[in-house]
């Protein structure tokens, strides 16, 4: 699986994809594959949806390709073109895109202390598979909000005008989140624990 | 500073015995002796730790798979001639098997009959090429492919199920929860039960029929080039279907609400709607074959 | 401060506004209480954990080769032939195969296996007028790095399943159904399975003949009806069964 030989810049490709030319959609394609796909796939835990909602953004992509005119980066705005796609799928499917609650609910005030005080913390190092595991068990609301911010780094700003809620709403909702992806990485260790 | 662990775990201590067991010939005369091949029985034993890979790839002969204890692989080959040897190896957690043909050796004197017991978590690839070959009770990955052999998957959960076929028929029951990706150039495919976040089916000539009910808000693409697809599943099923056949007959007795849709509907050749709240994507495609939809 | 006052403050506090430093009263509580700075610590590592999962999976080759038929089938890539570059996918059919020891004798099965679907792209989505092409150029398919077979034309999509000579025209049998001859990498293939596992040859030679019939037979509905992008999928699909009878041979002789 190897990129084909980059002998075009990326600003050089956009102008021979504008022409039709299939290698420099291919080496836009290449460069831009993983961020595109890595996407999909952390927002709706499911790698058929995310072929095909990576394939669906890269064409949105190619056929504005025309119009694009070099006043933001074009990683950004395939960047947000995916995000996009990804969030139309989620509401055409019905699925919440972000939760509604503003506030931190009652049993969320308190760091849980179900571990015991040995075990508070995840010494300082996080397993990333056992990561990609729990965002996957994450729910669909919380899930979108995380991926955005830690994993993709947009801003809340951004992701309030991207989903449609307050800023306010973006940070609790990234709170809880956090908060749950911690309960999960430490049951998942103490269950390895148990067996391994 | 964050470190990154792999998730694997190393499996604590790892023997391989192998014990191979009494060899006794058929033959009752002695002008028999030499027509008669000599069947042998072998037994190997691994100790794995968890999700161990096991392949096994034997040109001619059945193997079967079923679960066994949680550490331990026990592989039964009964080979039926002395012109067949069975190479197997293993390192770590991962067995390879494999039946080794001596030359000039054909179907008859070349087969070897494999039985397993695995761990149920084990990852599992099985190659044949006249079979048949069965999985059942298993929860890791199974990889089944064979060009005559028919294939028998049953209670599986969990896993990725790729199978592919020549023209061996290919038979999934009560397969769930997994991504399952099935193909055959001219083998028929039957589906009962089966469900999952991915169910792709494909065969060339062979038919395909599903018995079930498309649950689980998965993606059920079922596409054929010459062969009928029969789908029955209950009045309360809920999915989004889409079926065209280019130049066969497509047929369907539900209520669909219709849906928008680019493609124009061409009655008798293609429907789309949803029925219930259209939670399962369902595709149904053939170039020449006849599509149903039943209601049970 | 008590720690459900640390708790409600967390969401402001955690992200660019603070720079990673808290007020006073905020600092002096995490400093006495080793849950909430525990907390504080751990979502910190979530939160930068998350950062390496961004760009961390690639996708399969199926999702470029999807794209470039549609960008083709909209006419958004409007290459010529000579310069058309093929993208050569993976047969869709195919599951990641495990590792596989080749023989000396089949190894040129692989990159023709990938050059069908590439050649099935190529034709599926030039939609040529007839199927008697005799002015087509051989398309240079196969990646290039692959041996290609010795003393054998490079392969055309109009190789799969027709005659290996210039008329196209496929002999029609006396019950009048399409048998075309097989091209010449079939006939390679069928001696290699001869060779390896005879006893199977007649089967092999029988799906063969069913696939590139098969593949006629969308060819020639395609033709008719150009527009019919199903049609076209359709007759993808069937070069893919074809690599799949290759890719399955290739699997079994020994």
């Amino acid at each position: 699986m190897t990129d084909p030989k980059q002998a075009i810049t990326e600003a050089e490709a956009i102008e021979q994809a504008k022409q039709g030319h299939e290698a420099a959609f291919e080496v836009l394609y290449h460069l831009h594959k993983r961020r595109v796909y890595s996407l999909c796939l952390r927002m709706v835990a499911n790698p058929a949806q995310a072929e095909d909602l990576a394939q669906e953004a890269f064409l949105q992509l190619f056929r504005k390709i025309g119009t694009f005119r070099g006043e933001s980066a074009f990683s950004t705005w395939l960047h947000r073109m995916t995000v996009n796609v990804v969030l139309m799928q989620l509401r055409k499917k019905g699925l919440p895109v972000v939760s509604l609650e503003e506030t931190l609910e009652a049993d969320d005030e308190a760091p849980r202390k179900e571990f015991g005080t040995k075990d508070l913390r995840l010494t300082g190092s996080v397993d990333r598979l056992q990561l990609q595991r729990a965002i996957d068990k994450l729910p669909p609301g919380y899930r979108t909000v995380f991926v955005l911010h830690d994993v993709e780094g947009f801003e809340h700003n951004e992701i309030a005008q991207m989903v449609g809620c307050s800023i306010g709403n973006s940070k609790s909702q990234l709170h809880k989140a956090r908060l749950k992806l911690r309960d999960f990485l430490k049951f998942m260790r103490a269950e390895k624990a148990k067996t391994g | 500073m964050v470190e990154f662990r792999k998730a694997s775990s190393q499996p604590a201590s790892i023997k391989n015995t192998a014990i191979v067991t009494a060899v006794l010939a058929t033959c009752l005369s002695s002008a028999l002796c030499s027509a008669a091949f000599a069947e042998a029985a072998k037994e190997f034993r691994y100790t794995v730790g968890a999700h161990a890979n096991i392949s096994v790839d034997t040109q001619y002969g059945s193997i079967s798979v079923k679960p066994g204890t949680d550490n331990e692989v026990v592989v039964t080959a009964t080979l039926k001639s002395d012109n067949v040897e069975v190479d197997q190896q293993q390192n770590g957690n991962r067995i390879e098997i494999a039946s080794h043909l001596l030359r000039g050796t054909d179907q008859r004197n070349g087969q070897v009959d494999y039985e397993l017991l695995i761990p149920p978590d084990a990852t599992v690839n099985l190659r044949s090429s006249t079979g048949p070959m069965s999985a059942e009770r298993l929860q890791g990955d199974l990889t089944l492919e064979g060009a005559e052999a028919a294939v028998n998957v049953r209670d599986v959960e969990n896993g990725h199920v790729h199978i592919r076929t020549m023209r061996g028929p290919i038979t999934l029951t009560d397969v769930r929860n997994g991504h399952v990706e099935v193909a055959s150039i001219s083998g028929d495919v039957h589906l009962k039960g089966v469900t999952g976040p991915l169910v792709q089916v494909t065969s060339g000539r062979g038919g395909i029929s599903y018995d079930g009910d498309f649950s689980s808000g998965g993606e059920y693409r079922f596409t054929t080039h010459t062969g009928d697809i029969r789908v029955l599943v209950p009045a309360d099923v809920s999915a989004d279907f889409k079926a065209r056949s280019v130049l066969g007959r497509v047929q369907h007795d539900f209520p669909l609400k219709p849906r928008h849709s680019r493609f124009p509907e061409e009655v008798g050749r293609s429907f789309f709607g949803t029925t219930g709240q259209a939670s399962s994507e369902v595709v149904l495609r053939s170039f020449s074959g006849r599509i149903r939809l039943k209601q049970r | 401060m008590t720690c459900s006052d640390v708790e409600q403050a967390l969401p402001e506090l955690l992200d660019g506004e603070a720079n990673g430093a808290f007020p006073t009263e905020v600092e002096s509580h995490l400093q006495s209480c080793a849950a909430c700075s525990g907390l504080v610590s751990d979502l910190e590592t979530i939160a930068g954990a998350a950062r390496t999962l961004a760009a961390s999976e690639e996708p399969p080759p199926r999702v470029w080769a999807r794209i470039a038929l549609e960008l083709r089938a909209e006419g958004l890539i409007r290459d010529q032939p000579a310069d058309a570059k093929l993208a050569p996918g993976r047969p869709i059919l195919l599951p990641t195969a495990a590792r596989r020891r080749w023989s000396s004798t089949a190894w040129w099965l692989a990159p023709v296996a990938a050059a069908l679907v590439a050649g099935g792209s190529y034709v599926v989505s030039h939609k040529p007028a007839t199927p008697v092409a005799q002015n087509q150029a051989p398309v240079n398919a196969a990646p290039s790095s692959a041996p290609s077979p010795a003393g054998s034309a490079p392969t055309t999509p109009w190789q799969c399943g027709l005659p290996a000579q210039a008329s196209m025209q496929p002999t029609v049998t006396a019950q009048t159904t399409v048998e075309p001859e097989p091209s010449a990498d079939d006939q390679q293939f069928l001696s290699a399975v001869s060779t390896r596992a005879p006893s199977m040859r007649a089967t092999y030679e029988n799906q063969l003949k069913a696939v590139n019939a098969d593949i006629l037979e969308t060819q020639a509905y395609v033709d008719r009806n150009p527009r019919d992008a199903e049609a076209r999928e359709h007759l993808m699909e069937a070069y893919q069964q074809k690599a799949l009878l290759y890719q399955i041979a290739l699997d079994r002789i020994q």
